[in-house]
């Protein structure tokens, strides 16, 4: 197998974990969730982490928007150090986190109007359409937020993130809570909008399908605790990729194989971990047993083991 | 043409779940056919059935409360209530009336006048033949009842003779003995048991007298339905002729009459201020044209001040709750959001909330009658507060809405008193509305670089406004239930007062009156919760988290 080669030139890039720490709780009980990340994306480089549930995905996503400060090291974009969150750090959360009192071009015209306070009442109504049109929404845009479908909910939480105008946008499983028909239709709009408006985009997931379909470069996140990111997999496919004869695709197939096969070596050294433990009267259990991961991803790892 | 249809239906619907009336959900789908099995055995079940057994439960009242003798009469039954109620309605009618003779001028005033009179007229040959009618059931009354007492009294003239003898007897029985007991043939243990004896019987005897002379009192003061139902009606008619009595007296001398008076007064005065040569009639005469004309002026503003009626003891009585509410609101709301906000805040006024909500209303209201009194002292009359809300022109020329309440002291400590009761509830929602705000919602605002007050009103205070209103509908609950009470304890007109009024005259209506306090508050009461859990709905933006 053919390690692909870690990225050793971090100076230049434009987004840029560098050597970071996350670890909560007090000093004598501490839960080390991230250690030592290292990540370097490129201007308008799409990447995705790709890992486990509970290995600390999220903690990664917050640090990148500047949610979450890490306990050592630093986070960097443009060569400035994250402090806080803002509109240049597009996040698009796993809940939508759309408010639910107002409608869907309140929603919008609210984070273009903080963002945009210059703009005329004509220039925001025309920014709102806009990017409701992008997402294919118009039908909706004066719907609430609880009489729209997930999938909907998700595009709407897409159009305001992308209405912010955002330097890098930072996908936090976006898709993870649709079905797999929305699923693959928003995958593809993702992918039209971000190849209409390059754009820097980190994007987590736990689906190895949806991570070759869209991503420049994949990073698989190792078990937590103490999670850290391994060597990339750059995915040299030509793009636009088309949904429906991609699993022909050697590359697609080499790619598949090769990164499920490391997921699921990393799962078998999560257990062989567990297995030695013996758990302490300090220490919590849980954090040490073996991840539970999603009903769609554990299916995915069965699928290759099964044809091997 | 069914696409309308269908508009208006889910319209209603959406009005009928607004509102929170959801029985009448069922008819309306009836009335546009949708499965109209269903709808039928929806009906039977949640408005039949509830229907038959409101019915029941009226009827059971109306059999057991005649059965109740109380020391006010028998408690009322249902229809007597409804005739407190139609009674009470008349009375506001008369005092609506007298208001408007008042105000009349000219024409209208005269012909008014000839109305009256006419209807007086028809009103004295009513009387007349319902006193005849009055007068013969007392009559027939009269003799039913001495057809009943004569046999007791027959009873009670004999038992008293036997009484008599007997106690003749027992006499010289007494004496024999005591005459044995001195000549030592018998001992003295004889007469001490005779004497024991002979007071027994006596008692014995007087208890029967007693309770034949109760007897007759009994039907007595108990005269037949007739004679009753007779005398009301009398009275009632009489009731009437008194009114228009007063209307003419108040038609002959309304506001026009006066002022005419009094400015006949003024040219009278000018004229012989005209005509005279003395100095002192001068004077006198310019004195009394500018009393007269000041007096006349005076005149413009004045009203007839009705009598309290029950319809103006409920507004009033409304508009104290909703002072108090407002109070409460304006204080709870944004000490809520600061305790939402900062647990410190939260830390602070904890203990002050823990220590103050179960208090009382009684003891707050005596509270804040001697604090809040104090600023009314010396005389409440002339204080600023009340001139203002009780004058008729605001700044001479807005008309003042509020003026027929007749604000005094006793309705400021009874708002101050809901506003008290009512904070807690109100205050204690909105605290926990704003802490449990979703981590979502605050991440937008950090994303978006919200600013304090953006974020507060943008995002923290509609997320929480849910809450907020669940609270101001519990307020508003407990205000209303507390200002009674305190209307009650405080003298401040208004329904409470109303029934404490009726409570203390004790005529036959009162207890009756009582009642329907009673139903008017509890109607009262059912709206406004309605109109909290209307507005609650309006706010809240998930489906149907915030209803009742």
């Amino acid at each position: 197998m053919a390690r692909p080669r870690r990225n050793t030139n971090p100076a230049m890039s434009y987004l840029e974990i560098d050597h970071v720490d996350v670890s909560f709780g007090p000093i004598s009980d501490r839960t080390h969730v991230l250690s030592d990340i290292h990540l370097s994306v490129e201007e308008n480089e799409f990447v995705a982490v790709i890992g486990f549930s509970g290995a600390g995905k999220s903690t990664l996503m917050s640090l990148l928007c500047g949610l979450q400060k890490p306990t050592k090291g630093e986070v960097r974009m443009d060569g400035n150090i994250i402090k806080e969150p803002g509109p240049d750090l597009g996040m698009m959360f796993q809940n939508y986190s759309l408010l639910p009192w107002l409608t869907v071009n309140e929603n919008i015209r609210l984070a273009v109007k903080t963002v945009f306070p210059k703009l005329s009442k004509k220039e925001i109504t025309e920014k709102i359409a806009h990017y409701v049109e992008m997402v294919k929404l118009s039908h909706a845009g004066d719907k609430l937020p609880h009489e729209l479908s997930g999938g909907m909910r998700q595009r709407a939480s897409l159009a305001r993130t992308l209405s912010l105008d955002p330097k890098v946008l930072l996908l936090d499983e976006p898709l993870s809570a649709l079905d797999a028909l929305t699923r693959s239709e928003l995958q593809e709009q993702i992918l039209n909008i971000w190849e209409k408006e390059k754009r820097t985009v980190v994007m987590i997931t736990n689906d190895v399908d949806e991570a070759v379909l869209m991503a420049d470069r994949i990073v698989p996140l190792t078990m937590g605790p103490s999670a850290t990111l391994a060597d990339a997999y750059p995915v040299n496919m030509a793009r636009p990729r088309d949904h429906h004869t991609l699993n022909d695709h050697p590359e697609f197939k080499r790619l598949k194989t090769e990164i499920t096969s490391y997921m699921m070596g990393l799962n078998k050294e999560a257990r062989a971990i567990s297995k030695d433990v013996v758990p302490m009267p300090n220490v919590r259990p849980k954090d040490f047993s073996p991840p539970t991961a999603a009903p769609r991803l554990k299916n995915k790892v069965s699928q290759p083991t099964s044809a091997a | 043409m069914a696409k309308t249809k269908d508009k208006i239906k889910y319209g209603l619907l959406r009005l009928i779940d607004l509102s929170g009336f959801k029985i009448f959900d069922p008819p309306v789908r009836l009335i546009f056919g949708e499965d109209p099995q269903k709808q039928i055995r929806d009906i039977a079940k949640f408005m039949v059935l509830p229907i038959i057994f409101l019915t029941i439960c009226i009827w059971i009242w109306h059999v057991v409360a005649p059965t109740h003798k109380t020391k006010s009469g028998a408690v009322p039954t249902p229809k007597k209530v409804l005739v407190a109620y139609s009674e009470n309605s008349r009375y506001g009618e008369r005092e609506q009336e007298k208001v408007k003779d008042f105000e009349l001028t000219g024409e209208l005033r005269i012909a008014r006048i000839a109305e009256v009179e006419v209807k007086l007229v028809e009103l004295e040959k009513e009387a007349a033949e319902k006193q005849e009618v009055s007068a013969k059931a007392s009559k027939e009354g009269a003799a039913i009842i001495q057809s009943q007492i004569a046999p007791l009294k027959i009873q009670l003239s004999q038992l008293k003779g036997e009484v008599k003898i007997a106690k003749q007897e027992r006499k010289t029985a007494l004496e024999t003995l005591a005459a044995k007991v001195a000549a030592k043939e018998e001992s003295a243990d004889a007469i001490l048991t005779l004497v024991k004896q002979q007071a027994l019987t006596t008692a014995a005897e007087k208890e029967r007298k007693k309770t034949l002379e109760a007897q007759i009192k009994g039907i007595r003061d108990d005269p037949p339905e007739s004679i009753k139902a007779a005398q009301l009606a009398a009275n009632k008619v009489e009731d009437e002729i008194q009114h228009y009595k007063k209307r003419l007296d108040i038609l002959n001398g309304n506001k026009e009459v006066r002022k005419a008076a009094l400015l006949a007064k003024v040219s009278e005065a000018k004229a012989e201020l005209a005509a005279t040569a003395d100095p002192e009639v001068v004077l006198a005469k310019s004195k009394a044209v500018l009393t007269n004309s000041k007096n006349a002026d005076g005149i413009e503003a004045q009203k007839f001040a009705p009598n309290a009626t029950i319809a103006w003891q409920t507004k009033r009585s409304l508009a104290t709750v909703f002072v108090g509410f407002f109070i409460a609101a304006a204080v709870a709301i944004p000490l809520g959001i600061m305790c939402g906000l900062n647990r410190i805040v939260m830390a602070c006024l904890t203990p002050i909330i823990s220590i103050f909500r179960p208090v009382s209303p009684v003891v707050w209201l005596l509270i804040f009658q001697i604090i809040v009194g104090a600023f009314f002292l010396p005389d409440p009359a002339k204080h600023p507060l009340f001139v203002t809300l009780n004058s008729t022109y605001w700044f001479g020329w807005i008309k003042n809405p509020i003026a027929f309440l007749n604000t005094n002291p006793a309705m400021i400590f009874s708002a101050c008193t809901v506003a008290m009761c009512a904070l807690w509830p109100a205050l204690v929602n909105t605290a926990l509305g704003v802490s449990a705000i979703d981590k979502d919602h605050l991440n937008v605002a950090r994303v978006l670089k919200l600013g304090f007050w953006s974020r507060l009103f943008k995002i923290i205070i509609p997320s929480a406004l849910p809450l907020v209103f669940a609270g101001l509908r519990i307020s508003l609950g407990v205000g209303w239930m507390v200002l009674i009470a305190a209307e009650a304890l405080s003298s401040s007109d208004g329904l409470g007062k109303f029934v404490w009024d009726e409570y203390q005259n004790g005529s036959s209506q009162s207890f009756a009156n009582i009642f329907l306090a009673c139903f008017i508050v509890g109607i009262i009461g059912f709206f406004l919760d309605r109109i909290m859990i209307i507005l609650q709905k309006l706010v809240s933006f998930d489906d149907g988290s915030a209803t009742a």
